[in-house]
């Protein structure tokens, strides 16, 4: 980024004369409105279609597909429909903080947005403290939530909003600590720098580095999801307790703007853990053209990334909620134990194994993951088989 | 304990004052079966009370039996429990039968229990589905609402509707099987009974459900009794009592079927997981009693001689039939003329609303959706 | 420690079944009909001839018998008939359906006669106007039918009459032989 912003500052630039005090930061606005409005926000809505199609075919049924090609212009209509809709607020609502919940949530959540590597020039700022800045940023969610709660004079929204605050809270530290086995194996908390550790084949990544990476692997993925309000963990919006929970009271675009944010943090959650453990843009190095290079990065990390997100809609479908009180339990019982217990394993794994044992550890661990791979599908046909289908029930396409 | 709220009595223990709060989980909610209302006091999360507020569905149907006459009486006893609302049929007709010493022929009643046990597997299915809704697991429901509509298109070929059916008559039933029928429900339970386990391994042994659902609101063998609780509910405290097996009526006693009973499997005899896990259990027998009726249906008249005036001797009758919900009694007093005196319908799910109350004390408010899905309430049936 | 391993055990084995049971559903047809349009044939021809619909009349074999009037236990049908003193025929002057009362229940279609009421598959009813759940069926005063001693030769009446004859054969008949197997019942409309 400092490289582009001199290039263009320097003689015969775009910005010539301009003093880089003044242009660095117009150059990272800019690039963050390119990137808000043309990428966060239309896969934030993206995200929204894509989860309705999954659910649907997980549930046996269609989901959108009139509006547009395949149904694919839905999240604008609705995005359209709820700018239209009437503005209700409370008469005993708290005006002010019921008006700014909904804009510190989302403002929580694009900031994140600085510091998420696309490919590898592709960052707004690689800041050297990455991981920490949005693990911190992250928690200006909890602030909107717990507001949204509180200023809504609803019972029922008081109780999703501190339900809200105790789950965020409480998950940072499994997520944080199951950041620590991957910072320990680079040394550096900046994303580009984890990702540069890592190579381009399963057996570098970090999730085979070891065992203990592996479920750490596991933990933060949970933890993450359990940050962003997603099921299993989805009790601040527990449709059938709460209604809507924290935003029960809340109509038309400030609605919206809460399921934006979560639909969009899903993919932070993608993409942060594809940094961390999947190896992020990795691509092997088959071309010198700098620009296809970067734009099959882009494609490579944007695909590890939207993985993730389709395994957060599928878990959504397919797993009850927990309880509050299970997910106290689930948090502070087993996963801040097992959290540390990994960052522990990590630091003695690194001194105590070799170089060439921690390779051949490497290469086992790809294969075990392959075999997990491998018995759920199986395991997919063995359920296939078992409910005796008819030839005409199966249908293959995701088109229809 | 009021339904209009509660005193709150602000607590003050070392200088940190606490109150407990009173909300409404209002006769609109997305997970109350139907219009009901509870008025919860809670302390945060854990309940102290839950006072249930019932009437919000009240149609006087019983009131409306004494304008319309015994025949016209059968579609309104279709609304009593929409969900399940072949048994009420067949009650009323069974009541109407004892107060006149009428005969059935016997493939009526064969077409009766074969209605009724396809009513009964849809009306679990809608009960466990709902039950994995309120727990957040939103796909086993449109699984069991899936199979739900093949056994509604094989009733709409039956008696043309598909929820309420009007298909029992005093003296028979309405329709006769159509052709091909005994085929077309034999082919459903072929597909229907692999699809139960697939719903086992979907969500019944799920360790989350699991954990939501053990020893939660253990009810007591003894407590299931005192407070008149019936059917799924009685039997997954571990009372073995099926009307069904236990007062005979219909053709019953020639079917071979077991009657399941609750054993705490996940945790303790009498809670949320055993009155789920008993209902599933359930629709796997009513599968049993299909294959043997579908298979030996005589051949026969389906509707005995009843004479367009009903007018049945003075007189009264109470009858009882084990309907999705359990032992549902039906009591008609005769005062000789086309119009019944007063009719009374007593539902399971009266008697199980009133347990909830004393259930739900240091409850969380996420488990008091529980318990409501477990004890299957159907708001209608409550209120009628 | 037995117990917390064999929780975690237990919670990833579980969720690993769960979740390929859902992916297994990818691969499997939808059970949604895509109505009205993207279906191949519409939808009320799909329905048995016993579908309980909205109702209709078929005024010319109307015998004015009020049997459906009677029948009906919502009082949904309202029918005027009067006998003219000249002609001695019973003449209907008013037929009203409230097929916003109507519970289609199919009592009033047991009774008839000759099956001139009787339930249609059309079930799209939602209108804008309350008035039009009121379906009158006498546009003019018109003569009830009176039934033929042999077969009915009227080229108009003819079908209509047999229809309903076939539509009462649906329903069970008091004491007799079972209707088990009419051959011609099956996806007839």
């Amino acid at each position: 980024m400092k490289e582009l912003v001199l290039s263009l500052i320097a003689d015969g630039g775009v910005l010539a004369g301009v003093p880089y005090a003044v242009a660095a930061p117009l150059v990272m606005l800019g690039f963050g409105a390119v990137v808000v409005f043309g990428f966060v926000l239309p896969i934030a809505g993206i995200t929204s279609w894509l989860e309705r199609r999954v659910w649907a075919r997980i549930q046996s049924r269609v989901g959108p597909n009139r509006v547009g090609p395949q149904g694919f212009l839905q999240w604008l209509a609705d995005g359209l429909k709820n700018l239209l809709k009437e503005d209700i607020i409370p008469s005993a609502a708290d005006r002010w903080l019921f008006s700014l919940a909904p804009y510190l949530v989302v403002a929580g959540f694009i900031a994140t947005f600085a510091a998420i590597p696309f490919a590898a020039p592709l960052i707004i700022a690689d800041l050297n403290i990455g991981i920490l800045y949005i693990t911190a940023v992250t928690g200006i969610v909890v602030v909107g939530v717990l507001m949204a709660g509180w200023a809504s004079n609803n019972k029922w929204s008081l109780l999703g909003g501190i339900r809200s605050a105790a789950q965020i809270i409480s998950y940072e530290i499994p997520a944080g600590l199951s950041v620590f086995p991957v910072v320990l194996l680079t040394g550096t908390l900046s994303m580009q720098g984890i990702i540069q550790a890592q190579g381009w084949a399963p057996w570098d990544w970090f999730l085979f580095h070891n065992p203990f990476t592996f479920v750490a692997f596991f933990l933060f993925f949970v933890a993450a999801l359990a940050e962003g309000n997603r099921t299993p963990f989805d009790i601040p919006e527990a449709e059938s307790e709460l209604v809507a929970g924290f935003c029960t009271e809340y109509s038309g675009m400030r609605y919206l703007l809460f399921f934006l944010e979560e639909w969009g943090n899903l993919y932070v959650i993608g993409a942060i853990v594809t940094t961390l453990f999947l190896g992020g843009w990795q691509v092997p190095a088959f071309t010198e053209n700098l620009l296809v290079l970067t734009l099959v990065q882009f494609g490579v990390f944007f695909l590890k990334a939207y993985f993730f997100v389709f395994l957060a809609m599928w878990i959504r479908a397919t797993l009850p909620r927990v309880r509050v009180d299970q997910l106290m339990t689930l948090c502070w019982k087993y996963m801040v134990p097992i959290a540390i217990v990994n960052m522990l394993g990590t630091a003695v794994w690194m001194i105590v194994v070799s170089e060439a044992l921690g390779r051949l550890v490497q290469i086992a661990m790809t294969i075990a993951g392959a075999a997990i791979v491998v018995l759920f599908f199986r395991r997919v046909r063995f359920h296939l088989r078992r409910a005796r289908l008819q030839p005409a029930d199966y249908y293959y396409s995701p088109i229809i | 304990m009021s339904l209009g709220g509660f005193d709150v009595q602000v607590v003050r223990e070392s200088g940190f004052a606490t109150e407990e709060m009173t909300l409404n989980m209002g006769p609109q909610h997305p997970s109350t079966h139907g219009v009901l209302r509870f008025v919860v006091r809670a302390d945060g999360e854990v309940m102290t009370e839950a006072v249930p507020d019932v009437g919000y569905l009240h149609r006087s149907i019983e009131k409306i039996a004494e304008k319309v006459g015994y025949h016209g009486f059968m579609p309104y006893t279709d609304r009593v429990d929409y969900v399940a609302a072949m048994p009420c049929n067949q009650g009323w007709a069974m009541v109407c039968e004892k107060l006149a010493g009428l005969e059935v022929p016997r493939r009526a009643e064969f077409c009766r229990v074969i209605a009724t046990e396809f009513n009964r597997i849809a009306s679990h299915l809608l009960a466990v589905g709902s039950m994995g809704m309120d727990i957040g697991a939103y796909t086993p429901f449109t699984h069991a609402l899936r199979e739900r509509e093949y056994i509604n298109d094989l009733l709409e070929e039956l008696c043309g509707a598909r929820l309420t059916f009007n298909y029992v008559r005093i003296g028979g039933v309405g329709w006769d099987l159509p052709p091909d029928f005994e085929r077309k429900g034999l082919a459903y339970i072929e597909r229907f009974e692999p699809l139960i386990d697939e719903y086992n391994s979907l969500i019944s042994f799920n360790k989350i459900y699991k954990e939501r659902l053990a020893g939660v609101a253990v009810i007591s063998a003894a407590d299931a009794i005192n407070y008149n609780l019936t059917g799924p509910n009685l039997r997954a405290s571990g009372v073995k009592f099926d009307v069904r097996r236990d007062l005979p009526y219909s053709i019953y006693p020639e079917l071979d079927f077991d009657v399941p009973v609750g054993t705490g499997e996940a945790g303790v005899v009498g809670d949320c997981f055993d009155r789920y896990m008993l209902r599933i259990r359930e629709m796997q027998e009513s599968c049993k009693i299909l294959r043997q009726c579908l298979r030996q249906v005589p051949p026969g008249s389906v509707l005995g001689k009843v004479p367009r005036k009903f007018k049945p001797p003075v007189g009264d009758a109470y009858v009882r039939l084990e309907s999705a919900r359990g032992d549902m009694g039906w009591y008609c007093v005769s005062d000789g003329t086309e119009y019944p005196y007063r009719v009374k319908i007593r539902t399971g799910s009266f008697t199980a609303t009133s347990i909830i109350e004393k259930v739900s004390r240091g409850l969380m408010i996420a488990d008091l959706i529980a318990v409501i899905a477990s004890l299957d309430l159907v708001a209608p049936e409550i209120d009628r | 420690m037995a117990g917390y391993l064999g929780n975690i055990k237990e919670t990833v084995t579980s969720i690993f079944e769960g979740m390929s049971v859902t992916f297994s559903h990818f691969v499997r047809r939808p059970y949604t009909v895509q109505y009205p349009d993207r279906i191949p044939i519409p939808i009320q021809d799909t329905l048995p001839f016993r579908y309980r619909g909205i109702l209709e009349v078929d005024l010319e074999i109307c015998t004015g018998c009020l049997a459906c009037e009677r029948a009906c236990p919502i009082d949904c049908i309202v029918i005027e008939a009067v006998k003219d003193k000249q002609t001695k025929a019973m003449v209907l002057n008013r037929f009203d359906i409230d097929i916003a009362k109507c519970m289609y229940c199919g009592l009033c279609s047991e009774p008839c006669p000759t099956g001139s009421i009787h339930h249609t598959s059309q079930f799209e009813g939602a209108d804008y106007s309350l008035e039009s759940m009121l379906r009158r069926f006498v546009k003019a005063p018109v003569v009830a039918y009176k039934p033929k001693k042999g077969p009915e030769t009227d080229p108009v009446v003819g079908p209509l009459l047999d229809r309903g004859l076939r539509y009462l054969d649906d329903f069970a008949k008091p004491g007799g032989a079972s209707e088990a197997s009419e051959p011609d019942e099956a996806g007839a409309t």
